[in-house]
């Protein structure tokens, strides 16, 4: 075939290059944000019944909707608004009824006893008993649950028997009353209340069964409640108000939508559009953007931290079975500029805790960053660094950890520059999320690599016990990435699971958290929360510190007709 | 390979010399580029590289390409990746370009004939052909990627060598096939030589050219699959650039830093452009009765 | 018909070598899809409960033949799942009287649906988007191309001609990208991304992705159709084969690869879920995009055959 270019090509692409950059630049030019919708009743506090709320998100809903299974943060979601639990966490975090109107604790913290509500509607009209209840916990405890939580749980009595098959009920767990219900632990557990509130254990209607079923249309006792064909899965999820549900008054709602597999940039046209009514999931510029503008700051709301960030060690591989140079590590990170990653949404961090939990004092002895501590630390350990040379500091690069995910892809990139400084070369091994959790929870697989975790209840506990204590430690699948033991450490983390008194617990904790920043399994860095972003229209929005996007008192002033919904049909 | 008249077609040729030219320049400033930076390619800059509002600077003295993420300059990384996606294209030609070889002059070579009437040598090649044309590939390397823990540019090349010699295969069959029909071919099998030594001597300087214009093409090819592949993350592991990644880095940032995108966008496009126009320069230099 | 027969069996073939390819691989990369399953907070005791739910537990081997046997099997011809566990992730191809020809994938890790569902639901989407690709494709490089040669030696021919070697020197993602911003960011006319609800909205959100596989491979077609030395020398059925092979195989490309184009899109179909299993480590997922897609491939290259050999009488006897 001859050639077809034997004429002067060269300018055409160019050309058309041209013509694309100059066709675009103006499109691309900011139009600037759009200003935000006024609700119908501008200035009228009283709530208004009725209207579905839009949200969206980019992630897809994963398994399911079911309360005994893992839940990512979508899910968990939905579920809290489909199914109410005994207790529940209230916006300072601390346990509050629901379910349940009252609790006892009895026999030294070793028995927990519920006393529920009456007349509570289930979403299939029925009562919710205490029978319920235990049917309940027993499928989620089940040995054929796909549960990943199911081992919070090994304090009850009976759990052993009942997760080896050996047992058909758990003998833990007794009906004393139609609406009474009482948990029997075999060691006293300042801890189980927040057990309580976790999904896990959340009644479900009879039709769920005594077992686990993928095929379970999901049936509870919360405000919103999932019809037939209400999930068209990779698509949309649709809850509508549960008319029975308890509370008189709510939900104000009739319905909330979300929208999967939405995009930040699509999220953020919709938003514009008004069609989304809560923006969740914008670009870092684009967050900064609402936050800078006058007219959207104050309709900008900040989530909590549940989720902390870290540099986790191996303990028990060189270099960082040195104490001393862990410490050098915990100094030489500028936090500073982790957080000009994503101004909005990060916070540095340094201690162990989620600053929905962290109950520090500016005289709390937290890890800092400190360069010239950090050269005097790698000085103690034996590996001084010379920074005007470059001699000196640990002979061999060290091979760090990570995979390729949001900001951890870029904070590893400033990690790599900060520890050079001081004499660390690290080598950055991006491997995907599976070969990830591989490696990193093996005692052989990584000296170094990026930590997270997120709290599954707002009690220390939730990160110590997992994260630091000798029991976490495993052969596979170890939790405790650092594999860091320490006595006096896992003493205190004991100590504090049979004290009652909270003052006495909050000293124990605050002890074991010097530790840790002491220490220094991890170098805690920044934790991390999303900014969302309302239409001035919807009302109640308040950020949870436990659930994502707790949307069960949120009301909007807004009708439904004329709107449209997030994928641009009108609003049913 | 190139006589005098196959010059003189070259430089008639316009679109041959601006590829050239085109080529050269990226050449030049793959190498001379990290030299002349003002920073090094892996360098954050929290002095010059962070603008008022917390965001990256954009294109200015100091960063003539806009700094990137976390404040590194563009042109420096621009540079250094373009180092690497050159190697790594070309690298991967040469060893597609030998298997591809290989394998289209030799089932061309015996295509009809059947050894002992039951090995089809050709056929047999040709399945394979068939089998690796039907395999998702871009799952087999995302999966190769995810099983080796350290993706370095040896292994990239490999990979794409080793999985894109197809269509060069293909190319030499079909003119392996033509040339057997040639004179001193046949004379040559006639007196006997053996197959490998008139595979050598006669069919390869024969399909020279038109081997190497698909090579050249293959390497414009080869630097799409190498952006593709660290645009999806398997890739060289950062902080190392490479376009692709670049790219996959900046697109969020389309609307606020549009150089982070347009920068190696433009790069690839020129690149692949680049050698594109040579090949079919060199196409009408070496082949000119194609068709 | 003897070649016909002959040409389907090495399909099979094909697609068996693929197939087990595929399972070698996905068994020996690293990555525990029960860990996958339980979430990283899970502990050791969790995730082994669930990687015996998912029959991880048995040795490769026993897998592979298992997954084999439960592929294509007799059974009842009317499914219940709830009262017959052991087909409930089957779907019924071809009834026979009173039992029936069983497809079953198995069920996903992850979205513990049957994956015969899922392969049902998305199959069609990655059909229409490289069918209008490969509309798109032909449009633009038959159109540009006639154009071209009819104005032959013309600015516009010229620039056309150069404009057409740009969408095959750019990537995917890139052109993806650029159009993205053009049509849906800038313009607004179109939606950026994903699916939409109902069929109108279903092709608004096809046309970016559609344009996006066509500019890319329009220049082919483009450079075809004006060379007209072919068209005059050798006549036009004989013009049409390099067309219809091209066609043919790209359609089957199309099929197998669009994994870019719906990624970047968030265009449902199977590419994106083979993308998101194979993240994952969803292997039942995986390997039924595997099955399908070589299947497709492998199907295009025989009705090209077979249209080859009806275009060319020469080729016939071969």
């Amino acid at each position: 075939m001859r050639s077809i270019l034997t004429r002067a090509d060269a300018v055409a692409p160019a050309l058309v290059v041209a013509a694309v950059a100059l066709l675009a630049a103006p499109l691309g030019c900011d139009k600037g944000l759009p200003s935000p919708i006024t609700g119908q009743h501008e200035g009228d506090p009283t709530p208004r019944q009725g209207g579905t709320l839009r949200l969206a998100s980019f992630a897809d809903l994963r398994g399911g909707l079911d309360p005994a299974v893992d839940l990512d943060g979508l899910s968990l979601g939905a579920i809290h608004l489909m199914f109410a639990g005994l207790v529940d966490y209230d916006e300072h975090a601390r346990i509050v009824p629901d379910l349940a109107e009252h609790w006892d604790v009895d026999d030294g913290g070793r028995t927990y006893r519920f006393f529920l509500r009456t007349g509570v509607t289930m979403h299939d009209g029925s009562e919710l008993a205490a029978d319920d209840v235990k049917r309940s916990v027993e499928r989620a405890l089940h040995p054929s649950t796909p549960d990943s939580n199911a081992t919070y749980f090994t304090n009850l009595a009976g759990y052993e028997a009942y997760a080896a098959g050996k047992a058909g009920h758990l003998e833990g767990v007794t009906v004393e009353g139609r609406y009474v219900i009482a948990f029997h632990l075999t060691k006293p557990d300042a801890t189980f209340p927040y057990l309580v509130a976790l999904h896990t254990l959340r009644p479900t209607c009879k039709s769920a069964g005594d077992r686990y079923s993928d095929t379970w249309l999901p049936c509870g006792a919360g405000p919103f409640k999932l019809l037939d064909g209400g999930w068209q899965r990779g698509t949309r999820l649709r809850l509508v108000r549960h008319e029975g549900y308890f509370r008189p008054g709510l939900p104000h709602l009739d319905a909330v939508e979300w929208t999967f597999n939405m995009k930040a940039l699509a999220q953020r046209v919709r938003f514009e559009n008004g069609e989304l009514d809560i923006a969740r999931e914008l670009t870092q510029a684009d967050t900064s953007r609402f936050a800078a503008d006058p007219r959207w700051a104050e309709l900008g709301v900040v989530e909590f931290d549940a989720r902390i960030y870290g540099e986790s060690m191996n303990t028990r591989m060189a270099p960082f079975d040195n104490v001393e140079i862990r410490r050098a590590v915990a100094a030489a990170i500028d936090r500073d500029h982790y957080v000009l990653l994503q101004p909005t949404r990060m916070s540095a961090l340094y201690q162990a805790l989620p600053r929905t939990i962290a109950d520090v004092d500016p005289s709390f002895p937290a890890q800092r960053y400190d360069y010239a501590a950090a050269l005097e630390h790698m000085r103690k350990a034996g590996y001084p660094y010379d920074p005007t040379t470059d001699t000196g500091g640990w002979p061999q690069p060290i091979d760090y950890l990570m995979y390729d995910q949001g900001i951890p892809a870029l904070s590893s990139q400033l990690l790599q520059q900060d520890l050079a400084k001081i004499g660390l070369r690290l080598r950055l091994k991006m491997v995907s999320w599976a070969a990830f959790l591989a490696l990193q929870e093996r005692p052989d697989g990584a000296a170094m690599s990026q930590g997270n975790w997120m709290m599954d209840y707002p009690d220390p506990s939730t990160i110590f016990d997992k994260l630091f204590t000798t029991d976490a430690i495993a052969p596979d699948g170890s939790s405790n990435t650092a594999f860091y033991s320490n006595p006096r450490f896992d003493d205190l983390i004991a100590q504090a699971h049979l004290e009652m008194d909270p003052s006495v617990r909050r000293t124990l904790y605050r002890e074991a958290n010097a530790i840790l920043c002491d220490e220094a399994p991890w170098a805690f860095t920044f934790g991390y929360h999303l900014f969302d972003v309302r239409q001035p229209y919807v009302h109640g929005f308040v950020a949870h510190p436990v659930w994502p996007l707790d949307v069960s008192g949120v009301w909007v002033d807004r009708g439904d007709a004329g709107w449209k919904d997030a994928l641009g049909g009108g609003l049913r | 390979m190139l006589d005098t008249r196959a010059r003189a077609r070259f430089t008639r040729n316009r679109s041959g010399v601006a590829g050239t030219v085109i080529v050269a320049a990226l050449v030049v400033f793959a190498l001379v580029g990290p030299l002349i930076a003002s920073h090094g390619p892996l360098e954050s800059d929290f002095l010059h590289g962070v603008a008022s509002d917390d965001m990256p600077v954009g294109p200015s003295a100091l960063f003539p390409f806009g700094a990137d993420r976390i404040f590194r300059d563009v042109f420096a990384r621009l540079a250094v990746a373009g180092r690497l996606s050159l190697l790594i294209a070309v690298s991967a030609t040469l060893i597609a370009s030998t298997i591809g070889a290989v394998v289209g002059i030799v089932a061309g070579y015996y295509e009809g004939k059947r050894f002992a009437r039951i090995i089809d040598v050709d056929g047999i090649l040709m399945r394979c052909v068939d089998v690796m044309l039907a395999f998702p590939f871009l799952l087999l390397v995302m999966a190769i990627g995810a099983a080796l823990e350290r993706t370095s540019a040896v292994t990239i090349f490999v990979i794409l060598g080793v999985t894109g010699w197809l269509s060069i295969a293909r190319v030499l069959r079909a003119k392996t096939m033509q040339v057997r029909s040639l004179e001193y071919v046949v004379a040559s099998r006639a007196l006997g030589q053996p197959a490998a030594w008139v595979m050598l001597k006669h069919v390869l300087p024969n399909v020279a050219g038109p081997l190497v214009v698909s090579a050249t093409v293959l390497v414009a090819q080869m630097i799409v699959a190498d952006s593709v592949l660290s645009y999806l993350g398997v890739g060289i592991s950062p902080p190392t650039p490479t376009w692709g990644r670049m790219l996959f880095e900046g697109q969020d940032y389309l609307v606020t830093s549009p150089w982070l995108v347009v920068a190696p966008g433009l790069a690839i496009l020129l690149a692949v452009w680049g050698f594109n126009m040579l090949g079919e320069g060199l196409r009408d230099a070496l082949d000119p009765h194609e068709g | 018909m003897s070649w016909l027969l002959r040409r389907l069996g090495w399909s099979l073939f094909v697609v068996w070598a693929v197939v087990s390819i595929a399972f070698a691989v996905n068994t020996f990369i690293p990555g525990d899809p029960a860990r996958m399953v339980a979430g990283v907070q899970a502990r050791p005791a969790d995730v082994a409960r669930i990687r015996t739910q998912l029959g991880l537990g048995d040795p490769p081997l026993v897998q592979y033949l298992h997954f084999w046997k439960r592929l294509v099997h007799l059974g009842p011809h009317v499914i219940d799942p709830a009262a017959d566990p052991a087909h409930a992730s089957c779907a019924v191809v071809l009834p026979l009287g009173g039992t029936a020809v069983h497809l079953d994938f198995g069920k996903s890790f992850q979205k513990r649906q049957p994956v015969v569902d899922l392969v049902a639901t998305r199959l069609p989407r990655t059909f229409a988007l490289a069918l209008a690709g490969m509309l798109v494709q032909l449009l633009l490089g038959l159109g540009t191309g006639v154009f071209a040669a009819a104005r032959r030696g013309s600015w516009l021919d010229r620039f056309l001609v150069g404009s057409s070697l740009l969408g095959i020197s750019a990537p995917t993602f890139l052109i993806a990208l650029v159009l993205q911003f053009v049509f849906a960011r800038g313009l607004g006319w179109l939606p950026l991304d994903g699916f939409g609800t109902t069929l109108g909205e279903h092709a608004r959100c096809l046309v970016l992705p559609a344009l996006t596989l066509g500019v890319y491979g329009a220049a082919y077609y483009t450079r075809l159709v004006r060379d007209e030395r072919v068209v005059v020398r050798h006549g036009l059925r004989n013009a049409l084969l390099p067309i219809v092979t091209a066609v043919g195989l790209d359609f089957g490309a199309l099929m197998g690869g669009a994994v870019v184009t719906e990624t970047v899109f968030r265009w449902p179909g199977l590419g994106e879920l083979s993308v998101k299993a194979l993240l994952d480590r969803d292997g039942p997922v995986i390997l039924a995009c595997v099955v399908v897609t070589s299947m497709a491939i492998v199907a295009a290259n025989v009705v090209v055959d077979a249209l080859y050999a009806r275009l060319d009488p020469r080729v016939r006897s071969a």
